[in-house]
């Protein structure tokens, strides 16, 4: 005898609210995922795909030379990007949350988000124009007095990427911290404060590890997209400031390797992740030696 | 209910209006900045109005975009791709028979004939060569391509950020000046100058107004650059001068349009816009208005040789590689080599 199980309207509710979503997600996350990682098996010569499976795209994309050091060049400048930008982003955060008063708030939010109003390649320009042989930093030096030729290493290199990109994701930055430390429950300040404890040390001992999930929130933000950034190499990085992204790109169009190009791409998201890992996992060690978490 | 039926009904006439007027426009796939109407007065003549245009900033974009099902009626690659587009299946052969000018057209033209006919018609050409700031340099020197190797010119360095323009060079100053009987020894001869070249390279230029700028500021002293960039500058009082008469030779250029197989529109409209780019009017406007060359030979040679020489594009004694359709296998080698040069390797 079938026995009819009751349907149970919460399991469909929540399976009718799931749905879409999981469907986007596969749709347009998982499925080019998989063809990525299927490609990086196959082999493209001139036109035409061979898709017999082949391990050469992942052991080329690994132990190539050239690869490993623009894989090491982006990791190197993401975290100093992302190292740059914590720095600059947590005292704007901690100057939005405890010092202003309560009715600026909204109003030094908005500010933060200005930069957003310009497009991004007009950003970029605009360092260009600040940065260059002639540009505003060049010309007020010479003007000063301070150099007598306009220095050369500001633009074109790395250095320039670091900046431009650094500058570019501070909001981003800012944005969670600040919302971290608006979560904080106040009165942790005022009990340590009632106990003895100096400014600082309430800080280091309360402020510093409860804003913390902010901070690796800020720098999961800036460090995964950074490392993949492409257009700021491609006009303020010169020779020796390209990133893996832009050899990702030639090899899906000039290079008419697709497959390399998707071996190449996994694997830069294959660093990004153990990365992002590590960051997360050094946060909980922190978190439970300060007994936060 | 009504009314929100009547506003959704209102917006998606007013969405579809666009799709349905334009049903038969001509689509235009090309680079940005050719929209010019000075190109196509015959056409706006006739039509009352520009085709529609889809832009792109470099070929293998709009290789990509064809490939992956984009409809355009006519494209405009450049004279190396299009044995690559043509391999691909995305273009078809002209009917020359409706092109009222063919036999005006550029010799040029017969390098692009296949079995079943002619795929591309040169429209807009022009010359690379070495340029340089006539106050900053040694004149003495600029008589060879090798002063791209010079130390002196360290970090001062520009040349094109593509392998086609940046081998032109290697090739020309390795003695090659036809790459498409270059052997693979040639090849590596001329990717060893690159690499020696590379040194002194501040940055590749990627377009015409990125090299202006940077000659402009005096940053970048020595450049391979296009016969726009001295014809420019000039015209703004900077002090470029380019020397196609260097001992080692120079380089051409060459792109026109190909008839894009599957186009939505009917093939007349691509005719009249083809037909009037062949106008000697079209001609003398690429030649003053943008410094360019043009596909129609005869009013190239109506317009005199004062007026090429002046924007660089008369006759010279010296060697010159064009960059015609070369073996593809070399071709993806040079790729390939060149983004390892310019990563320092």
């Amino acid at each position: 005898m079938l026995i009819k199980k009751p349907i149970d309207q919460d399991a469909i509710r929540g399976l009718s609210q799931i749905s879409l979503p999981f469907l986007f997600a596969m749709v347009l996350l998982a499925a080019p995922m998989v063809l990525l990682l299927a490609m990086s098996f196959w082999t493209q010569d001139f036109l035409t795909l061979d898709k017999s499976f082949t391990l050469n795209n992942i052991r080329e994309a690994w132990f190539e030379p050239i690869y490993q050091v623009l894989m090491m060049r982006s990791l190197k400048i993401s975290l100093i990007v992302t190292f740059v930008t914590i720095l600059l982003a947590y005292p704007a955060a901690y100057y939005m949350s405890f010092v202003a008063p309560n009715r600026r708030k909204p109003l030094l939010v908005f500010l933060i988000t200005i930069p957003f109003w310009t497009s991004y390649l007009m950003r970029i320009f605009l360092w260009k124009v600040i940065l260059g042989y002639n540009g505003v930093i060049n010309s007020t030096l010479i003007e000063l007095g301070f150099i007598e030729k306009p220095l050369e290493f500001i633009l074109y290199n790395q250095f320039a990427v670091v900046l431009t990109l650094s500058h570019a994701w501070l909001p981003f930055a800012v944005l969670p911290i600040f919302v971290a430390m608006e979560r904080m429950n106040r009165s942790y300040l005022e009990a340590a404060q009632d106990l003895g404890d100096s400014a600082f040390q309430s800080f280091i001992r309360i402020t510093l590890p409860l804003t913390m999930p902010g901070v690796v929130a800020a720098t999961l933000i800036v460090f995964v997209p950074t490392i993949g950034d492409y257009v700021t190499p491609k006009l303020v990085g010169g020779p020796d400031g390209l990133m893996i992204a832009n050899m990702i790109e030639m090899q899906f169009k000039k290079a008419n390797n697709a497959p390399l190009g998707a071996a190449l791409a996994l694997s830069a998201m294959f660093l990004v992740a153990t990365v992002a890992l590590i960051f997360v996992w050094l946060n909980r060690r922190y978190l439970k030696s300060e007994g936060a978490a | 209910m009504r009314m929100k039926l009547r506003i959704l009904a209102t917006v998606c006439a007013a969405a579809m209006a666009p799709t349905l007027s334009s049903a038969n426009e001509l689509i235009v796939q090309d680079w940005s900045g050719y929209e010019d109407p000075g190109f196509i007065g015959a056409y706006i003549a006739a039509h009352g109005g520009p085709p529609k245009y889809s832009f792109f900033g470099e070929e293998e974009e709009a290789f990509q975009k064809l490939r992956s099902g984009f409809k355009v009626d006519v494209s405009h690659p450049c004279a190396q791709s299009v044995s690559k587009w043509r391999e691909a299946g995305l273009i078809e052969p002209l009917d020359i028979s409706r092109i009222a000018r063919w036999d005006d057209v550029d010799v040029i033209k017969e390098k692009f004939k296949y079995d079943d006919g002619y795929y591309f018609l040169p429209t807009d050409w022009g010359s690379t060569a070495l340029t340089y700031r006539t106050d900053l340099v040694d004149l003495d020197k600029m008589n060879s391509l090798q002063v791209f190797l010079d130390p002196e010119f360290e970090g001062r360095v520009s040349m094109q950020d593509s392998s086609d323009g940046a081998y032109a060079l290697a090739y020309l100053a390795t003695g090659v000046s036809d790459w498409s009987k270059a052997t693979q020894e040639d090849f590596e001869k001329a990717t060893a100058w690159l690499r020696k070249a590379h040194k002194n390279v501040l940055t590749y230029w990627t377009d015409g107004a990125q090299l202006n700028q940077l000659m402009t500021s005096g940053e970048v002293t020595v450049a391979w650059a296009w016969n726009e960039t001295p014809t420019a500058l000039k015209a703004e009082g900077i002090p470029v001068a380019s020397n196609r008469d260097a001992v080692e030779g120079s380089s051409t250029w060459f792109c026109g349009y190909s008839n894009v197989v599957d186009g939505p529109n009917s093939e007349d409209l691509m005719y009249d816009f083809l037909n009037a780019w062949m106008e000697p009017e079209s001609a003398a406007y690429i030649v003053s208005a943008w410094g360019y060359g043009h596909g129609n030979q005869t009013a190239m040679t109506a317009l005199g040789k004062g007026a090429l020489n002046n924007i660089g594009l008369g006759p010279v004694s010296t060697p010159v590689l064009a960059q015609l359709p070369m073996d593809t296998k070399l071709r993806e080698q040079m790729i390939a080599e060149f983004e390892k040069i310019k990563a320092g390797f």
